[in-house]
C-alpha cells in the first residue's frame, strides 16, 4: 500500500503544491520570512502528524485550518510580545521590511516589464500586509486560493456571514490602493 | 468572464501578480521549503503507528521474552495446591461456618442476656 509519506508519494506532492503559497501567505502575515518559514514548517508537521490519513481531496483544506491556526497563534504571542517590548519601551524591528524583497529578478528577459511588474507587486503586497488578519486571510483564501464560502468558513474558524464580511471588507480596502495605483 | 466588471478585473490582476511573487521565491526559499516538507514526511514515517523499525521489533520481541520468563518464574516458585497446610483448610471452615454467623447476629441478646445475669446476681447479693 502507498503510505503517502515517502518522497515520491501523493502527500509529498501535496505539499511541494501548496508549500509556496503557503509561505506567501505566512509571509503576509508576518512580514518576517524566516517566520514564515517557521510557521509553514510548523503547519507541514502538524498536517502530516494528524491529517495525513484523511481522504486526499480534503487535504488542501484541512492543511489551510492548520496553517491559519499556527498563524493566528503567532500573531496572538507577537502582538502579546509587542505591547510588553512598548511597556519596557525598546525599539521594535519587527515591521521592517524583507530586504530579499527588494531583490531583482535577474531572470527577465524584460528588465522595464519585469521593474512594472515588480512595483505593481509591491503595491499589491505592501496593500495585502496592511489588512488586518481576518480580512486577509479571508481574500488569499477566496480570491488567491479560489476556495468557496463553506471551505474559507471552516479554514477561518467561523460562520460564512464572517467570511463575506471579512472578504468584502478586504476587496474594498485593496480597490481603494489598487484602483488608483495599477490603473 | 465579463471584461467590464472592474472588480473582476481588479481580483484577476491581484491573482496574476500574487502567482508571480511566488513564482519568484528566490532558490534559497524554494530550498528550504523543499527541507521542510522532507522532514516534515520524515518525522511522521518515523512515527507512524504500524511502521514498525528492525529496531522496535527488538524492543518489542524483548519485552515479550522478558514478560513470558516472568510468568514461568512465577509458576515455578508459587507453591503446588498439594503442599496446603491443613491448618488454612480449617481457618477456611470457620470462616465459613454458619454458626459464627448467628453468633454475630444475636450478639444483642447475649449482652442482654449478660445484663440481666449481673442484675440478679447483684440482687441477690444484697438481699
Amino acid at each position: 500500500m502507498d503510505s503517502g509519506l515517502d518522497n515520491n508519494g501523493p502527500l509529498n506532492r501535496f505539499l511541494a503544491e501548496v508549500e509556496r503559497r503557503a509561505f506567501q501567505m505566512a509571509k503576509f502575515a508576518t512580514r518576517n520570512r524566516d517566520e514564515a518559514l517557521d510557521l509553514v514548517q510548523e503547519a507541514m508537521s502538524q498536517f502530516v502528524r494528524h491529517y495525513s490519513t484523511r481522504p486526499a481531496e480534503e487535504w488542501k483544506v484541512l492543511f489551510y485550518r492548520v496553517l491559519r491556526s499556527r498563524i493566528t497563534d503567532w500573531h496572538r504571542r507577537t502582538l502579546v510580545r509587542r505591547r510588553i517590548i512598548a511597556w519596557l519601551g525598546r525599539p521594535n524591528d519587527e515591521d521592517q521590511e524583507d530586504p530579499l524583497q527588494a531583490l531583482p529578478d535577474t531572470q527577465n528577459p524584460n528588465p522595464s516589464e519585469q521593474v512594472l511588474r515588480q512595483e505593481e507587486r509591491g503595491v499589491l503586497e505592501r496593500a495585502i500586509r496592511a489588512l488586518p488578519l481576518r480580512q486577509q486571510q479571508a481574500f488569499l483564501l477566496r480570491a488567491w486560493e479560489g476556495m468557496d464560502l463553506k471551505q474559507t468558513a471552516f479554514i477561518m474558524k467561523c460562520s460564512e456571514g464572517s467570511v463575506k464580511t471579512h472578504y468584502s471588507r478586504a476587496v474594498h480596502a485593496l480597490r481603494g490602493v489598487l484602483e488608483e495605483k495599477l490603473s | 468572464m465579463n471584461a467590464k466588471d472592474p472588480e473582476k478585473l481588479l481580483l484577476e490582476k491581484a491573482k496574476d501578480l500574487l502567482n508571480l511573487g511566488v513564482e519568484s521565491l528566490g532558490p534559497q526559499t524554494e530550498r528550504q521549503l523543499g527541507d521542510i516538507r522532507i522532514r516534515a514526511l520524515s518525522a511522521a514515517e518515523e512515527k507512524r503507528p504500524g511502521s514498525f523499525s528492525p529496531r522496535r521489533w527488538v524492543m518489542v520481541g524483548g519485552l515479550a521474552a522478558a514478560t513470558m520468563a516472568a510468568v514461568a518464574l512465577f509458576f515455578w516458585l508459587s507453591p503446588s495446591p498439594e503442599s496446603l497446610p491443613t491448618g488454612h483448610v480449617e481457618d477456611l471452615e470457620i470462616i465459613t461456618s454458619k454458626e459464627r454467623m448467628d453468633l454475630y447476629q444475636n450478639m444483642d441478646f447475649y449482652r442482654w442476656l449478660e445484663t440481666t445475669e449481673n442484675g440478679a446476681r447483684k440482687n441477690g447479693k444484697a438481699s
